[in-house]
């Protein structure tokens, strides 16, 4: 079972897109709102160099943006 | 294999046409780097009718449901490099290097935030410089930040931004601040706003991420930095047609001229659509409209062809 981390905010239209993206493959992922989270929002920065979200982390392999074709990869996602 | 119709976009034109020309049975190819498109971006919608308040997400949720209750091809995450003429139809080339044909083309691939054009901006995007508000405002919790724009967008981005920064200042290129003077009260009484007006933005600086922006004054020519993790810039949107070339003709703002009866181009059986055209009012339910107006004409085109 790959382990997930979803960092994210409230506000962000792609972070609900991939969120609800892994929820229709059932795929369990842990949400964490780096808005309300500032050592998670340094984290996340560290991983990806970068700031904006939502920011994936697939069995450590960092995917920034709700990049479709990536996750579905990583995942083993089929349309 | 050739479609009849290929629509580039996914915002509320693009959309608009898909389910038209699905209505209409025409075999139809939709491609777009993504759905909703400044939609998404948008704050509280309360003019599209029939919905007194809805997100902007949330309404293009509802758009694609409906696009996607019907039989037509979908390519999302996917941006057009160029169109070709062959001869028979035309050729859309993706930046993937994949390839469609198509008999007819609806171009509504919308507009896109405009950048400043300064030195460091590529280098901070995503690492301090952002054109979504909606979006990143919640990542700048007791930081310092910039909006830079003094319309309507920057006004609203910050007063977005009131919620989470500890200090906003407001960079205004003209003299006076041009959004709406009761928002700009409200900013003031938040007592975490410094609006500045008649200022050019010169530079962003920084190692890994932005850490501050030179503007220079442009009554005194003098040069000043402002220390600030976040700048959000709204000054405004240009159209996204860069891989259309020499099918249409663009007016002086980059934006396809279009023959408002239906839609069409210069070119046969190229049509526009929305906001990448010069159709005036940039609105959801006008561009909505439009793409409605581009999908019967395609269809009119295809019928005659």
């Amino acid at each position: 079972m790959a382990k997930i981390k979803v960092f994210s905010t409230s506000s962000c239209p792609y972070c609900v897109t991939l969120k609800e993206y892994l929820k229709e493959h059932n795929i369990e992922f842990e949400d964490i709102d780096v808005s309300q989270d500032s050592a998670a929002q340094k984290e996340m920065i560290e991983k990806s160099g970068q700031m904006g979200v939502p920011v994936a982390d697939i069995n450590g392999e960092i995917v920034v943006g709700f990049d479709k074709e990536k996750i579905s990869k990583l995942l083993n996602i089929g349309d | 294999m050739v479609y009849d119709l290929i629509i580039i976009g996914g915002g509320p034109a693009g959309i608009t046409a898909g389910i038209y020309a699905a209505r209409k049975k025409i075999n139809t190819l939709l491609v777009t780097k993504e759905f909703g498109g400044q939609v998404n971006k948008g704050h509280e919608i309360m003019n599209y009718p029939g919905i007194t308040m809805t997100m902007g997400v949330d309404l293009m949720k509802k758009f694609v449901e409906h696009l996607k209750n019907f039989d037509i091809e979908i390519k999302e995450g996917k941006n057009v490099r160029e169109i070709q003429r062959a001869v028979q139809e035309f050729n859309i080339i993706l930046e993937n290097g994949e390839q469609f044909q198509g008999r007819a083309i609806i171009i509504a691939s919308g507009k896109n935030p405009r950048p400043l054009k300064v030195p460091g901006e590529e280098k901070f995007v995503g690492k301090g410089v952002t054109y979504c508000s909606i979006c990143d405002t919640p990542l700048f919790k007791g930081k310092d930040v910039a909006v830079i724009g003094g319309g309507n967008a920057g006004l609203d981005a910050a007063m977005d931004l009131t919620k989470y920064a500890n200090k906003i200042y407001v960079l205004e290129f003209m003299e006076k601040m041009l959004g709406d003077e009761s928002t700009q009260e409200k900013l003031r009484a938040s007592g975490k706003v410094e609006m500045i007006t008649n200022v050019a933005t010169k530079e962003f600086k920084g190692d890994k991420l932005l850490e501050s922006l030179v503007y220079e004054d442009k009554k005194s020519g003098e040069m000043k930095e402002l220390k600030v993790q976040g700048v959000f810039v709204e000054i405004g949107y240009v159209p996204s047609s860069g891989f259309i070339k020499d099918l249409v003709e663009f007016n002086k703002a980059g934006e396809i001229i279009i023959n408002p009866q239906g839609n069409n181009t210069k070119t046969p059986g190229v049509f526009a659509a929305g906001d990448v055209t010069d159709i005036p009012y940039k609105q959801i339910v006008i561009a909505c409209a439009e793409g409605a107006k581009a999908a019967l004409s395609a269809y009119n085109y295809l019928q005659n062809k």
